[in-house]
């Protein structure tokens, strides 16, 4: 290595990037985009029986990739303390904009997610899955900074997370607010929660569990639930959907059917089979061997994700680090978990795989993140001086 | 900094990696089950009760003459169809679910070789059609035999039937099954009409509900004639059924509750009087031919045949290949549309078109009289008249009447190509006329900038005077000379023809119109065909009289009609001499050799109403083989009157709920 680099240039800097985490991005998305051209595509077309190629969703999602990589590069070479910086209005105006939601918002699917301001839509509670674990990250550094770390630090830091939980929760939203809530709790409990507490709150749960799903759910989300645990009582209708996944997942074997022989894609019996049932693709064309590699692949991004997060001298590197990887296993637990029948089917993409523009910009905005606390490992911060 | 903190978070990393690694263990246990011990149940799963979006053909538009008769409907079809992968996984299994569901059904060996080479080429999931148009007692059996037949279902459906058989194959032409070609084109013109991109979504889906569509086992595409051309209207618009499929594919149950009801195709009237047509079919005998007629005050087309012709009932269900050959490479044409597509020069016919233009352009006056001694010498050669020893003098009137060769070529001399190409063209000539069906022709009227493009050559002198007597490049199609009849009938007033009354929407944006002659000149041409007919010396003088009797009403009473004979050469004279150097006379020619015979006419010759051209192919002679046909069926369209009768109106909300109903 020639070691003329000044330690001040972005050179220097793109050279101590952390490599092995981004080539494994690079490898998810890219696998991802294979998929996807899977997803438009057939060996042997339902119609004409010829070979039937559409790249159309391949392409778009390289080319979002491509562009979300930009970004997340720019966050990683940008000073971690403007992102400290930016924790708290990114918060408040993540709330606001939760509320301005609850007030106008435009309603898609029977629930109100989006805000249109002019030309843009923009979905709030996307936002909060990144503002929510920056901003605990703050919240947290300046207290221990100032010493404090009793219960009630805690308690505050839990209503920080309850407040989107709740706007997100009545758009409604099942999904996105249990994300938010465990990234939060993810946060919290990286803090230094008393561990005792955490069981008590794991027992509460169990015990509240029944009491929510008979009296705090809506019809829909009850329904979901239900099919979950006998997806055959109503074949046509609301289990449709897990039973033909299970099917495709299922008759992939153990090495698959091959790359784009996949039947149960051409038949259109799966719906969302390109957003969030992608995984259904990759378990029927690449089998068990290659649902086991998918899964390896995304351990070993969680995994040094959660070294970053040891190796940052700063509370605030550390516990924002811990709150995105908390998001991302909850991202692929939830999504392949549905998929396969182990939870509720609750709407949510499978980062870097699935088709779709908001789950990539939060993920990557996310991994920029991660990438800067990396950077700005050495640097322990005082945040005094911001507001 | 807080230590407390900093010495914790190791373990808590521990705890949460520790709970993600049985996280990610549940996973891949739960992918274990699911792939490795249940791979077999869900692989028969894949295979199970699946749910079956098929598209339902929607009821093809009837298309009735103008009296409300049926001249393509639909028939009850019984049909049965095998999926491969239900049939079995190897080819053996596959073929012998062919074998016994073939000698069920009586198949030819061919048919079944056809039949295991498309069932064994994937996709193996879908229908393919075994045999259709089957009697019930077919149907029933396959029926009894389903269980022992897996992947074989014995369906019922519609399918095109035309009553009249080989009467309107030319017009309304047949329906088949689609080929590839054929769903691409449809594909293509949907696409077109509704304004979508082949890359769009909206057009995506297009392009595979009509694909679906057309690979439907009872679906049929228009092939020709008003058929292919009326698709996209004598269509529909399809529908949906679900339905619900056991592992051997057979439909154990219909989900009506999610139908999409289709819409039946428009139904379509012609103007064409079938019992006319038919009994010109019948006065045709065994001559190859053809025969337009046209409603002068209308502009409706009632006769439209050309005959030889096939039964279009045997293109439904695919046509063998023996029987086809045997069609195409018979000498008399019967898959030609004679009328529309046929182009022959017109011969004598055009010298009504010579004398018009004579009047209208001044070269000529209707006293004018021309010497004919049998031959004119016209640039440095000879030009025969058809009458050797000559007709003496003649004027325009008797020049028609005795149809005097050398009158027209010194008239057209006079005249001169250019004035004489306008004047085929406000008569029609030169236009291919939109009517509704596929093909047509324009025919040629040529003049020095048609000859420059189409022969490379400039105009000579001598070509003015073969076209003279309508040889040499005039051509036109038996549809032209009908409706240039009827312009000379009708006058500067005479409507635009048109075959389709309604359904479908048939623009010609083309076409001329006549115009204004100039005083007399109709009168006097007209006045040349009435002698023809009826004044001593005519050539059609025996054919003249339609009411003999006087047994139709006013104001057909006595009619008689007005018309002009013509032959027309199929080979250059000088063909047609023996070894020494004589003409050998048409009788003694193969008859592939000889002349056409062609008649245009019109009656009553005092207050036209419809005009006919008849031509019979190697007929001979006009005067004598085609003008007693044409008077045969003026006096039959003057005896039924058919353009008297207003068309048929077909009611749409009856024929859409009896289908609803039957469904």
């Amino acid at each position: 290595m020639a070691m003329m680099i000044r330690k001040d240039t972005l050179l220097y800097k793109l050279t101590q990037l952390h490599w092995f985490l981004l080539l494994t991005i690079i490898a998810l998305a890219m696998f991802g985009s294979l998929i996807l051209f899977s997803a438009g595509s057939s060996a042997h077309d339902l119609e004409t029986g010829n070979l039937k190629i559409d790249a159309s969703y391949a392409i778009a999602h390289i080319w979002r990739f491509v562009l979300m990589l930009g970004v997340a590069l720019v966050v990683a070479l940008l000073p971690l303390r403007l992102w400290a910086s930016l924790a708290y209005p990114a918060y408040f105006i993540g709330v606001l904009l939760l509320l301005g939601v609850e007030l106008m918002g435009n309603i898609v699917n029977g629930s109100q997610r989006w805000l249109t301001l002019g030309p843009l839509t923009l979905q709030p509670s996307e936002l909060m899955k990144i503002a929510v674990p920056i901003a605990l990250a703050r919240y947290y550094h300046q207290m221990f900074a100032a010493g404090r770390n009793g219960l009630w630090v805690h308690l505050i830091a839990l209503v920080m997370v309850l407040v989107p939980v709740a706007f997100v929760l009545k758009q409604p939203d099942l999904g996105t607010s249990l994300m938010i809530l465990g990234t939060g709790c993810g946060v919290i409990f990286f803090a230094g929660i008393s561990l005792r507490v955490v069981v008590v709150v794991i027992a509460l749960v169990a015990f509240m569990t029944p009491v929510v799903y008979f009296f705090g759910l809506h019809d829909y989300q009850r329904e979901r639930i239900h099919t979950m645990w006998d997806p055959d009582a109503d074949p046509l209708g609301k289990g449709y959907q897990l039973q033909q996944g299970m099917i495709a997942v299922g008759s992939g074997g153990l090495a698959g059917k091959g790359f784009m022989e996949g039947a149960q894609k051409e038949l259109e019996y799966i719906p969302e089979q390109h957003t969030d049932f992608i995984f259904t693709i990759v378990a029927e064309e690449f089998g068990f061997a290659g649902s086991v590699v998918l899964l390896l692949a995304w351990g070993t991004a969680i995994f040094q994700g959660m070294m970053v997060a040891g190796h940052s001298r700063s509370a605030f590197g550390s516990l924002a680090a811990s709150g995105f990887i908390s998001t991302l296993l909850l991202y692929v637990g939830i999504n392949i978990g549905m998929v396969i029948g182990l939870l509720p089917v609750v709407g949510i993409p499978l980062p870097l795989i699935s088709y779709g523009g908001t789950a990539i910009v939060t993920v990557m905005i996310g991994f920029g993140l991660l990438m800067a606390v990396h950077l700005n490992r050495a640097n322990d911060m005082t945040l005094r001086g911001l507001f | 900094m807080n230590r407390d903190w900093k010495n914790l978070f190791p373990s808590r990393r521990m705890i949460f990696l520790g709970s993600g690694g049985v996280v990610f263990l549940g996973l891949t246990a739960r992918l274990a089950e699911l792939q490795l011990f249940r791979q077999a149940e869900f692989e028969t799963k894949a295979r199970e009760v699946r749910i079956k979006l098929e598209p339902a053909p929607p009821h093809r538009g009837t298309i009735y003459d103008r009296g409300g008769r049926v001249l393509a409907g639909s028939k009850r079809n019984f049909y049965v169809t095998i999926r491969p992968e239900v049939a079995g996984k190897s080819r053996e299994e596959i073929s012998r679910v062919i074998d016994r569901v073939g000698r069920l059904l009586r198949l030819s060996d061919s048919k079944m070789r056809t039949l295991l080479q498309d069932a064994t080429t994937p996709p193996a999931h879908r229908d393919i059609l075994v045999a259709d148009d089957l009697t019930w007692e077919e149907f029933a059996q396959v029926n009894v035999m389903a269980p022992e037949l897996s992947g074989v279902s014995a369906e019922v459906g519609e399918l095109r039937s035309y009553p009249l058989q080989a009467a309107f194959y030319h017009t309304i032409g047949y329906v088949q099954k689609a080929n590839e070609a054929d769903i691409q084109a449809k594909i293509k013109a949907e696409l077109e009409a509704a304004g979508e991109a082949l890359d769009s979504e909206a057009g995506k889906t297009r392009a595979t509900t009509i694909r679906r569509l057309y690979k439907h086992p009872a679906m049929r595409v228009g092939k020709q004639g008003i058929e292919a051309y009326g698709e996209m209207q004598l269509k529909g618009d399809p529908g949906k059924i679900r339905l619900l499929q056991n592992a051997t594919g057979r439909v154990i149950d219909r989900l009506p509750s999610d139908d999409i009801q289709g819409k039946p195709g428009a139904d379509v009237v012609l103007s064409i009087d079938a019992e006319l047509q038919n009994f010109a079919i019948q006065r045709f005998g065994a001559d190859a031919g053809s025969a337009v007629m046209i409603d002068v005050h209308t502009g409706e087309v009632v006769c439209m045949m050309s005959t030889p012709a096939p039964d279009p009932n045997l293109f439904v269900s695919g046509i063998a290949a023996g029987p086809y050959k045997a069609l195409r490479e018979d000498e008399r044409n019967p898959l030609y549309h004679k009328a529309y597509d046929g182009v022959y020069p017109p011969g004598s016919t055009f010298k009504i078109v010579v004398a018009a233009a004579a009047l209208e352009s001044g070269a000529m006056k209707p006293e004018d009289t021309v010497h004919c001694s049998g031959k004119a010498w016209y640039y440095n050669r000879f030009y025969n008249c058809y009458k050797t020893e000559g007709h003496g003098t003649v004027n325009l009137h008797t020049g028609i009447q005795k149809s005097c060769d050398c009158y027209f070529y010194r008239a057209a001399e006079k005249t001169g190509i250019e004035a004489i190409a306008s004047v085929a063209h406000r008569f029609g000539l030169g236009h291919r006329y939109a009517l509704g069906l596929t093909g047509g022709k324009a025919g040629s009227v040529p003049n020095d900038a048609w000859k420059r493009k189409a022969v490379g050559e400039q105009w000579y002198a001598g070509d003015t005077i073969s076209a003279g007597i309508g040889q040499g490049y005039v051509t036109a199609t038996p549809f032209q000379l009908a409706y240039m009849c009827a312009r000379i009938a009708g006058g500067g007033n005479t409507p635009n023809p048109h075959l389709i009354v309604s359904g479908i929407d048939v623009p010609d944006y083309e076409i001329e119109p006549m115009g204004q002659f100039k005083p007399g000149v109709l009168e006097a041409v007209r006045a040349g065909m009435f002698a023809v007919t009826s004044e001593p010396g005519g050539t059609a003088i025996r054919f003249g009289a339609l009411d003999e009797k006087n047994e139709l009403p006013a104001p057909y009473t006595g009619a008689r009609m007005a018309g002009k004979s013509g032959t027309a050469q199929v080979i250059d004279l000088s063909g047609r001499r023996d070894a020494r150097g004589k003409a050998i006379s048409n009788d003694k020619l193969p008859w592939r050799l000889r002349d056409h015979a062609l008649f245009v006419a019109f009656a009553p010759a005092d207050k036209p109403r419809y005009a006919v051209a008849v031509v019979i192919e190697h007929g001979v002679s006009g005067s004598s083989a085609a003008a007693p046909v044409a008077r045969d069926l003026l006096a039959h369209a003057l005896k039924t009157d058919p353009g008297s009768r207003k068309p048929f109106v077909p009611h749409v909300s009856t024929i859409a709920a009896n289908e609803a109903g039957k469904a």
